[in-house]
């Protein structure tokens, strides 16, 4: 009888830990995605403030041309005059978390706006890296990759 | 009194004395153990570095070797060194699961001429690394020659001591 009992308490234990697992990850995702939409509002409104600290001081982005740039670079590129973004929209495909401390997020993107006083639309699928540290969550790593008929 | 002031005098004076030969040991001590913390320490981070730069060794040889296998068109080889739930985006932002990937490197077009990493730098992340380099590939598609510059991010996680690549994104250089 005793070794049914222990089976049964550690296979609750078991179960009640995966669920709290489950729990923690579903709320990182839930972080994770929260801060890829603020990054779309505040792309759209060229928001440098809020970018910075989306951003680790270490983050590479590769933009649509293949371009390697800082964050720096990424931010003036975003204050930039001469191009105005009006509309962000992306889907999110997938979220894949790895040991509760880094996350990936893929999705495809539609953006519309003015570039030198000409309309421009752009699509492509999009890959961001997360990192959690000093228990916040900031973007390491992002590419955008655009679509090619 | 003045003799019995004078041995308490010489009494505090010799118990001053052991304490502060007591305070002194006990500051030489927390020196050797201060000492031997930052050796520690430093021991600790010059481990984790060789062990880091090791393992910055292993991910850029299997990159080496996903590339090779990509050119003899071996999806058998490029399997391994790939997750079961890999997300692939390939140059033109075709997504790919593991199975399209690995057929996708089966086929016969283009017929691939030269494959190599121009470069590639590991950056670390907990327990997962970041490859961030320029693939360049050459090749004979529909029978015309064509050369092109993808730059590429694949993520690698390690898993039962080795390491495999869970997502990997490649975009066409044209700047």
């Amino acid at each position: 009888m005793r070794p049914m009992v222990h089976a049964l308490m550690l296979t609750c234990a078991l179960v009640a830990s995966i669920a709290a697992e489950d729990n923690i990850s579903s709320a990182a995702q839930s972080k994770v995605l929260a801060l890829e939409n603020a990054w779309n509002i505040a792309e759209e409104k060229s928001d440098v403030r809020a970018l910075d600290l989306i951003f680790d001081n270490s983050m590479i982005y590769i933009d649509e041309d293949g371009a390697l740039l800082s964050k720096a670079q990424f931010l003036a590129q975003t204050k930039n005059t001469h191009t105005q973004m009006q509309s962000l929209v992306t889907q999110t495909i997938a979220v894949r978390m790895f040991g509760g401390e880094m996350a990936v997020v893929v999705g495809s993107y539609r953006a519309r706006g003015m570039e030198h006083n000409k309309a421009y639309l752009r699509e492509g699928k999009f890959m961001d890296t997360w990192v959690l540290r000093e228990g916040a969550w900031i973007c390491v790593v992002a590419q955008s990759t655009p679509l090619r008929r | 009194m003045d003799l019995r002031s004078g041995a308490i005098d010489a009494a505090q004076a010799l118990m001053n004395a052991q304490s502060r030969r007591r305070s002194e040991g006990c500051y030489r001590m927390k020196i050797v153990l201060c000492g031997l913390v930052l050796l520690s320490a430093l021991a600790g981070n010059a481990q984790t570095a060789s062990s880091r730069e090791a393992q910055q060794a292993r991910i850029l040889a299997l990159e080496i070797a996903w590339n090779q296998a990509v050119m003899q068109k071996d999806s058998k080889a490029v399997a391994p060194l790939l997750d079961e739930q890999l997300i692939y985006i390939d140059d033109d932002g075709a997504v790919m699961n593991k199975a399209r990937y690995l057929a996708n490197v089966q086929e016969p077009e283009p017929r691939l001429l030269h494959i190599a990493n121009e470069s590639a730098q590991v950056r670390f992340f907990a327990a997962s690394a970041v490859v961030i380099g320029i693939w360049r590939e050459q090749g004979v598609r529909n029978g015309k020659a064509y050369v092109f510059r993808d730059r590429f991010v694949d993520t690698w996680i390690e898993r039962n001591s080795s390491w495999i690549c869970v997502a990997s994104q490649s975009t066409l250089i044209t700047h």
